[in-house]
């Protein structure tokens, strides 16, 4: 444990939740007592004392642990504060379903703090361990998550794999799409999402290239983030490249796809692209199955 | 018995001849102590063959075609007939069984010598001296010997209940054996039963191999001086070794039973051995070598210790062949003839029937096998070739290989058995028996490492863990520290068997150092409360005596909270328990000689 987790768990016990700066000063008498608002995280999410989760996790007991645990997934991020000593307990060992357990509320209170306990076990000989902690991993975030995803695109689980790649999108690391690439074509068809949220324009264009060798339906869910990315991400132009592939392919799922895309399409943005999806939607009316 | 004499009296004085010798298949003979059969052998002593052979014969396209190769050179021949029988090869006739008769050809050049209607009788085997061909029937409960000159007349024809097997010709005798026991030597002219001689093992066979007569099946009895005493264990005999094979090859195939005359299972699963007449012995085995096929894979042995000497990998099963002087020729469906050299394997000739083939017989009297013009690849090499294969049928065969690639003590050798170990598409017993080899192996560490370096990785194709506990044992065994960081890195793969895992952490117990100290207490800390397996408990506590001896003071201390967390493991606990009662704590200095 870290000298700064250690000075945390101490206040924590003592139940002083406030900055240590703002308690190194002399309180203030208060005026009137008022109904005090509950504190807030930067996310917006009311702060809760974990005191008590943190004391039971720190029990030893296995009943009590779990107990803590399921208090501090019910305060969600809002008891993010939890995370350190939950991620504590989790770096001693814990038997199998409290380290579930213990996995998924790190995920719950999405506090970065969980993700050294938690990267670890992404190579747990247990599948359903690493499936937990390779999910929890994409919502903690925080140094550590995209390397641990990356080595779990090559785990033997195929839910695992599909995981790693569908949390490296959501982690919005760009410097995976190259292992992303690799796993598409190894059949982790979720890559292909995450491909789509993180790719640069030349390998937007190398994800399209991949429709006809590729499932429709795989490559279009890396495609559709693709057309909905901010024109600051991806052009106009590379978006209208992008539907003209699609297009190519005259088939009724390009044509289904595309009505899709046309009716979702923000109304005002990209006349462009707007004008190549309708002709697009025109010309494949007639497509073949 | 029922005994015709065709185109010549009938001989029915002979039963009334000589009181000396047996009647013909006679079942109330009792042994006369080689006497008879000493008197047929001092008749024939200066008779040799009159007629080679050295030709290869083929049954071809529908089992309706016969080609002869003469090995010695010369063009291949041909003659379409039926074939329901495997041809036989003697003297200097090709005999032919098929479409309700029997034919003689030319072994030189296929030319037809006569045919004789068989009845449809399938033929067991024949035999031939330059002049005349003996051969053997089986009908329905009993048997017959045909005697055929070589004007196509028949001389004799005899039928008896007893089982009759090949036979064989000499200077006008037949020796026929049969009863599994005896063989009778039979006047060609007058059918008369010259000599008899009761053997001590199984005699299906008589043939007249390299110049020379010989009985036996399993065994080779050679016809000379010393075959009067063959009854109390006298003769001129040489068998092969007794060793594991794989398969249940035979040397020869019972006399009594027809051949088909297409190549089925047991053509794919053979032994051969020459015998040869030597002045010391009588007979042994031509150039010290006897040979065993197993479809793909021919191994040449040691006939003296049954060692293994060579192994061959054929690009296709083995149909058939032949121990020659000098090596073995051996035949293969695409109608090829190798030829292989005796002491090394070496391949050393071939030749080519020109077209697919169904089964082949060889027979080489004088054909001797080139010597080879190269110093071939070692037996280790050799091993390593045959194990490369991954055709399923070879499983057997490989094991043994697997096994004597076991004893070489080359590097390579440990790298081929990882290879095996490591090989997905490898049969699951070779895998075993590579695994249990591995671990045994004291030479090759640096193929062990290597092969540590290598994870399962799905991306990379890397779809198979190497064999990390056998590693991890040897490795130990020899007290390799570059190991360490290697072993470390396994304990945390969960692609590796929990076996693995287990003998990873055991090695790392003594071999891991202060750099290994991390992934060990990860693995601790991952395992000591979640392991599902013993393995995997006491790779936990193998870790933790790691642990121990690298940190003694906060290791010590971590090891001694996780035996009194109750949440640990229970096979964890008690060996943690055990292994700190077994190595109490270092006093604190003042507490030194305290009362």
């Amino acid at each position: 444990m870290t000298m700064r987790q250690k000075t945390f768990l101490a206040l924590a016990l003592a139940g002083v939740l406030v900055p240590a700066a703002v308690s190194a000063q002399p309180k203030p008498a208060p005026a009137k007592p008022a109904a005090p608002a509950p504190a807030k995280d930067k996310k917006g999410d009311a702060k809760v004392d974990v005191a008590p989760i943190v004391q039971k996790l720190r029990s030893g007991d296995a009943s009590q642990i779990r107990e803590a645990l399921d208090e501090a997934r019910i305060a969600g991020p809002g008891g993010a504060a939890a995370a350190p000593a939950v991620a504590e307990v989790l770096g001693r060992g814990l038997p199998l379903p409290l380290t579930e357990s213990a996995i998924e509320t790190l995920a719950d209170l999405e506090a970065e703090a969980g993700t050294p306990a938690i990267a670890p076990y992404v190579s747990h000989r247990n599948t359903k361990v690493r499936r937990s902690a390779v999910k929890a991993l994409a919502r903690t975030k925080g140094a550590g998550a995209s390397a641990a995803l990356r080595r779990a695109l090559s785990d033997q689980d195929a839910v695992v794999r599909g995981n790693a790649a569908s949390g490296l999108g959501a982690l919005k690391a760009k410097d995976a799409v190259g292992d992303l690439f690799t796993a598409l074509d190894h059949r982790v068809n979720e890559a292909a999402s995450s491909i789509g949220q993180l790719c640069n324009p030349e390998q937007c264009e190398r994800l399209a290239a991949k429709l006809g060798p590729l499932p429709f339906d795989v490559v279009t869910g890396g495609l559709e983030h693709v057309l909905f990315r901010p024109t600051t991400e991806v052009s106009d132009d590379l978006k209208v490249k992008v539907v003209g592939r699609i297009r190519e392919l005259g088939t009724m799922e390009a044509n289904k796809f595309l009505r899709d895309v046309q009716k979702r399409w923000p109304s005002g943005t990209s006349p462009r692209v707007r004008q190549a999806i309708d002709q697009a939607v025109m010309a494949t009316s007639g497509g073949a199955k | 018995m029922k005994r015709v004499t065709i185109g010549a009296l009938v001989l029915l004085a002979a039963c009334g001849g000589d009181a000396s010798r047996p009647k013909t298949f006679s079942t109330d003979w009792l042994d006369d102590g080689g006497k008879s059969i000493a008197a047929v052998y001092q008749r024939l002593r200066n008779v040799t063959p009159e007629a080679t052979s050295d030709v290869a014969v083929a049954v071809a396209g529908n089992a309706d075609k016969i080609i002869g190769l003469p090995l010695s050179g010369g063009s291949p021949w041909m003659f379409s007939h039926a074939v329901d029988a495997r041809p036989v090869v003697s003297g200097g006739v090709v005999v032919v069984s098929g479409g309700n008769e029997v034919v003689a050809l030319d072994s030189k050049t296929g030319r037809k010598l006569w045919a004789r209607p068989s009845g449809g009788a399938p033929l067991l085997g024949a035999g031939d001296d330059g002049r005349t061909t003996a051969l053997t029937f089986s009908r329905a409960g009993s048997s017959t010997l045909l005697v055929v000159g070589r004007d196509g007349q028949v001389k004799q024809q005899i039928e008896t209940p007893s089982s009759v097997g090949s036979p064989a010709v000499l200077g006008g005798v037949v020796f026929v054996p049969w009863s599994n026991q005896y063989v009778s030597a039979l006047d060609a002219a007058t059918g008369d039963e010259l000599g008899r001689v009761v053997l001590r093992d199984k005699v299906t066979r008589a043939m007249s191999i390299g110049g020379s007569l010989y009985f036996g099946e399993v065994a080779y009895v050679r016809f000379d001086e010393k075959i009067p005493a063959a009854s109390s264990g006298g003769a001129s005999r040489v068998v092969i070794p007794s060793r594991e094979l794989p398969g249940t090859p035979r040397l020869n195939a019972p006399g009594t039973e027809k051949v088909p005359a297409v190549a089925g299972a047991r053509d794919r699963d053979r032994l051969f051995a020459r015998p040869v007449a030597s002045d010391r012995a009588g007979v042994s085995i031509d150039s010290g070598r006897f040979y065993a096929s197993y479809f793909q894979i021919v191994m040449g042995f040691d006939a003296a210790r049954g060692n293994l000497a060579w192994v061959h990998t054929h690009p296709s099963d083995v149909l058939g062949g032949e121990a020659i002087s000098g090596g073995l020729a051996i035949c293969d469906a695409t109608g090829k003839i190798h030829v292989l050299d005796a002491k090394s394997g070496s391949h050393v000739a071939e030749k080519s029937f020109g077209e697919p083939i169904k089964s082949c017989v060889v027979h080489a009297d004088t054909f001797r096998a080139p010597a080879p013009s190269s110093v071939g690849t070692n037996l280790s090499a050799q091993i390593q070739e045959a194990l490369a294969s991954r055709e399923a049928t070879l499983a057997t065969a490989q094991r043994l290989l697997l096994r004597e690639l076991a004893t070489q003590s080359d590097a390579s050798a440990t790298k081929t058995l990882i290879d095996i170990a490591s090989d997905p598409r490898a049969a699951p017993v070779l895998v075993t028996d590579a695994r249990a080899a591995i671990a045994s192996r004291r030479n090759g560490a640096n193929h062990m490492l290597a092969a540590l370096g290598r994870h399962y990785d799905y991306l990379k194709d890397v779809l198979a863990s190497p064999p990390v506990g056998p590693i991890a044992d040897a490795l130990a065994a020899m007290k390799e520290g570059n190991a360490a960081p290697l072993l470390a890195s396994h304990l945390l793969d969960p692609a590796d068997t929990d076996d693995d895992v287990k003998r990873a952490a055991a090695a790392l117990a003594t071999l891991a150092t202060k750099d290994e100290l991390p992934a060990l207490k990860q693995f601790f800390a991952l395992y000591r409360a979640s392991a599902e397996t013993e393995d995997v408990a006491l790779g936990v506590a193998s870790a933790a005596s790691a642990i121990l001896r690298l940190d003694p003071k906060e290791g010590r201390a971590l090891v001694e909270a996780a035996a009194k967390d109750p949440s640990t493991n229970e096979v964890v606990r008690a060996r943690l328990e055990a292994m700190l009662a077994a190595s109490p704590a270092a006093k604190p200095a003042g507490d030194a000689g305290a009362p």
